[in-house]
């Protein structure tokens, strides 16, 4: 019961939140300095005097500012999200946000899933053989491979993927078992039910998840190593051993499993850094995903959609928020407990 | 109480036993008259300090000047305040000042005149005469860093009044700690890299790139054998580094002008090296700017919220989450593009406006790291004690919680001005943040982006393996200093904060 009412404590804290981050939101866009419905016209439209008005009336902008205020949360709040200006222009957000959203999160789930096995595997090495060589080369790559800028790395892996046939004898990554288009690009999600179809789109994404899964791999591969060393020195361990487990079971059964328990809260707690990568990620690899459509959306000045996929953005960082929370109070029966 | 190994804060409360110590150093002076002598075999060690203290600086007083009355001059052109021309008079007579690390006491730009260079540094080759230069850049860095830390020993061991302090730990466990070590030096040179980039490259960014065409310089013309003259910015057309063409200049090659590229030249024929010293140093200038800002933000609400707790650390729990929900790197570009024809844009190519974004939205990340040792320590017998004793709440938190989360602060503010530099390089690779014509490392990235896998491979390859090298370098620094602050704490899961975002 207790752990209920944590729940619903945190889903209703996460209500303010979302209404103060679509507060601000609206109050940079409306309220700055950049006027956006100047920003929509061209120079030839801004002289007409009749379309700015018409752009201003559409907007709700020859409102009380309040009024507006209003009426734009009230549209967000509803999913009502109108139309675009300048990119594809006319289309209704709400179709352009489905068709560009599902490629961001398999670009998202392909990216979490990378990073925790291919981390966490290596964390929990670095940590068994602690001090020795390897650890020391792994737990480097990782401090290295975590520092990389991720725009310089997809363009870095690009590269090497382009040229692979050249620099890997003759191992071309373009055909190599499921021949692609092209290495970089938009996946093809319409095929996804099919085998091949499903294979074809995760290969398209597979670099680009794994540039931007780099800096969660790092973090959790060095989590992994110190839950690791942690559970290592605990007095359950030498209980075990003394009793006689085996080794194999000493390392799968005591160790590990209990080690994972540290790292869950984390893999959901970045994928914030997930979601803020997304952009350059996608811009390098050219996936027409949301956050490549928030960048276009900002350099061509259509603020209004800017504004509205902000506040999609908002809702999925609180909703993976409230995923966490579950999750834990899941894993750690202290959850809730402590007279909170 | 557990007030009984508090560090001497200035020993103005208790003169008698200060005045003790003091004997007591003094004695300890007095009774061993050559250890007094540990650091520099003088009698007094102090003055030989500073004499050597103002035998570098002299070195290098006209540079300082000369950087002194710039800034005030960008100052007062960007308030449009009077008196530009007077500043700019006295700028060109500090420039006069013979400094030792100047290109013009050890200019590397010449020409081959058929038999010998000229105008070089002794008639070196122009590449020998840039390394020297560098080289002595970096020595002159050097000697200044062991300068302070000897300044510091002298201190610790012959004036200092107390014996031990904690602090004497802190630094004893940071100087053992090999990987924290190799962050400092990454970082010291990265710093001076910064501050000397004018003098460090091989050319600088007004004749090289802003006005290149207002420049003219001297070759030799193989075809007629001859010396001629051409503007530096068609000498740039002759030297662009794009793909496989044989105009490209890679890592320490000359081009066909006689000038010397330390990494090669970017795809319009400017010089790399010089543009990633000066972007150094905006990278640097716009990471301190936004991290000391961002530090005081979220060092001041910790110990507000730890402090009154209840209401007050629930409204900041708030602001920060809803802040924290929106992704940093989109909040940057929302408001770089929003913000970017306001009067704050202008001021130092935008990065002045990319700090303020910076602090505004980053302050969060380093509150969550500070909100539990503010709140540890706001429970601390002391602080009651305080209370009762009618001292305000402002002088409670500067002087009884502040120093306990100044070291947090340290590791956070290293951590984050990696995330820093990572995140203002990939705005300027989208194309926004720092204004073009100002270098930055992430718009080399971009130059090079479509020839990496052509021969001019080196344009995307350096800058990024530099950033990489930077952010490992300040990562390591906040890893060295934690452990030496505190041997057993572990700040894996905090480490969001080194990545800007998710840049």
């Amino acid at each position: 019961m207790t752990k209920l009412r944590y729940l619903g404590k945190r889903l209703l804290l996460s209500v303010p939140v979302v209404w103060l981050g679509t507060s601000m939101t609206w109050f940079i866009i409306f309220m700055g300095p950049v006027d956006p419905a100047a920003r929509l016209l061209s120079q030839g439209q801004l002289r007409n005097p009749a379309a700015y008005q018409a752009a201003q009336t559409q907007l709700g902008l020859n409102q009380p500012p309040f009024q507006h205020y209003l009426d734009w949360m009230w549209n967000l709040f509803t999913f009502d999200l109108g139309q675009t200006w300048l990119l594809y222009q006319g289309s209704n957000v709400n179709a352009l946000i489905l068709d560009f959203l599902p490629r961001t999160l398999w670009l998202g789930f392909w990216s979490v899933l990378i990073a925790v096995f291919v981390g966490v595997p290596l964390g929990f090495y670095a940590g068994m053989r602690s001090n020795t060589a390897s650890d020391y080369v792994a737990s480097m790559g990782g401090i290295v491979w975590r520092a990389m800028p991720n725009f310089w790395l997809g363009i870095m892996l690009l590269a090497l993927l382009g040229g692979s046939a050249s620099i890997f004898w003759g191992w071309d990554w373009q055909s190599w078992l499921i021949p692609l288009d092209a290495i970089s690009g938009s996946p093809d999600m319409s095929r996804l039910h099919t085998v091949e179809g499903f294979l074809a789109a995760t290969k398209k994404v597979l670099p680009a998840a794994l540039v931007l899964g780099s800096a969660s791999m790092g973090n959790e591969m060095r989590i992994g190593r110190t839950a690791v060393l942690e559970v290592r020195n605990e007095d359950y361990i030498d209980l075990a051993e003394a009793k006689g487990v085996s080794d194999r079971a000493l390392v799968w059964k005591h160790i590990l499993r209990n080690a994972l328990v540290p790292l869950v809260p984390i893999i959901t707690s970045e994928a914030f850094l997930l979601i803020g990568g997304s952009v350059l990620v996608e811009t390098v690899f050219g996936i027409n995903g949301i956050g490549l459509l928030f960048y276009q959306a900002a350099i061509q000045g259509d603020l209004p959609l800017v504004g509205t996929l902000m506040y999609v953005f908002i809702l999925m960082i609180v909703g993976i928020n409230l995923v966490q929370d579950v999750l834990y109070t899941v894993i750690d029966p202290r959850v809730g407990m402590e007279g909170a | 109480m557990t007030g009984a190994h508090e560090p001497i804060d200035d020993g103005s409360t208790d003169d008698g036993s200060t005045a003790d110590a003091r004997i007591d150093a003094d004695e300890r002076r007095d009774a061993t008259p050559g250890a007094a002598s540990t650091i520099l075999p003088t009698e007094s060690p102090a003055l030989v300090w500073v004499g050597l203290g103002a035998g570098l600086f002299a070195l290098e007083a006209g540079a300082l000047a000369n950087f002194l009355v710039s800034i005030l001059g960008d100052g007062l052109a960007a308030a449009s305040l009077p008196g530009t021309d007077f500043v700019a008079g006295v700028q060109s007579a500090t420039a006069q000042v013979p400094t030792l690390l100047s290109r013009e006491t050890i200019p590397n730009g010449g020409y081959w005149n058929g038999s010998r260079w000229v105008g070089t540094f002794m008639g070196l080759r122009p590449g020998a005469a840039w390394a020297l230069r560098a080289g002595l850049i970096y020595c002159y860095a050097f000697a200044v860093a062991g300068w302070a830390i000897l300044g510091y020993r002298l201190y610790r061991r012959e004036y200092r009044v107390a014996n031990w302090t904690p602090r004497d730990d802190v630094i004893d466990r940071f100087r053992g700690h090999g990987w924290g070590l190799f962050g400092l030096l990454v970082v010291w040179m990265f710093v001076v890299m910064a501050v000397f980039a004018p003098a460090l490259g091989p050319t600088t960014v007004d004749k090289n790139m802003r006005n290149s065409y207002s420049n003219e310089m001297s070759y030799w013309d193989t075809e007629t054998d001859s010396v001629e003259t051409i503007l530096v910015g068609d000498a740039n057309l002759a030297s662009q580094s794009r793909g496989d063409t044989d105009d490209r200049v890679l890592p320490m090659q000359y081009d066909d002008f006689g000038r010397f590229h330390p990494f090669g030249t970017l795809n319009t024929g400017r010089d790399l090296f010089t543009f990633i010293a000066v972007g150094s140093r905006i990278s640097l200038v716009i990471g301190l700017l936004s991290v000391g800002l961002s530090a005081g933000i979220a060092a001041s609400l910790a110990l507000i919220g730890a402090y009154y707790k209840g209401r007050v650390d629930l409204g900041m729990v708030l602001v920060s989450d809803a802040i924290m929900a929106m992704p940093q790197l989109l909040l940057l570009i929302m408001l770089t593009t929003v913000l970017a024809e306001t009067w704050v844009g202008g001021l130092y190519s935008g990065g002045f406006l990319l700090a303020l974004i910076f602090a505004f939205t980053g302050w969060t990340y380093m509150w969550r790291s500070l909100r539990g040792p503010a709140l540890q320590v706001a429970e601390r017998q002391w602080i009651d004690a305080a209370r009762s004793f009618g001292q305000r709440p402002r002088t409670i938190m500067r002087k009884h919680m502040l120093p306990y989360i100044t070291g947090y602060l340290l590791i956070y503010g290293s951590m984050t001005l990696g995330g820093a530099i990572i995140a203002i390089a990939g705005l300027s690779f989208l194309g926004l943040g720092v204004a073009p014509p100002t270098p930055e490392w992430g718009r080399a990235i971009n130059l090079g982006q479509d020839y990496v896998t052509t021969g001019s491979w080196h344009i995307s390859l350096i800058p990024g393996v530099l950033i990489t090298l930077v952010v490992t370098g300040f990562n390591a620094l906040g890893d060295g200093i934690r452990d030496a602050i505190d041997p057993r704490s572990d700040t894996a899961n905090e480490s969001a904060a080194g990545r800007g975002g998710g840049a």
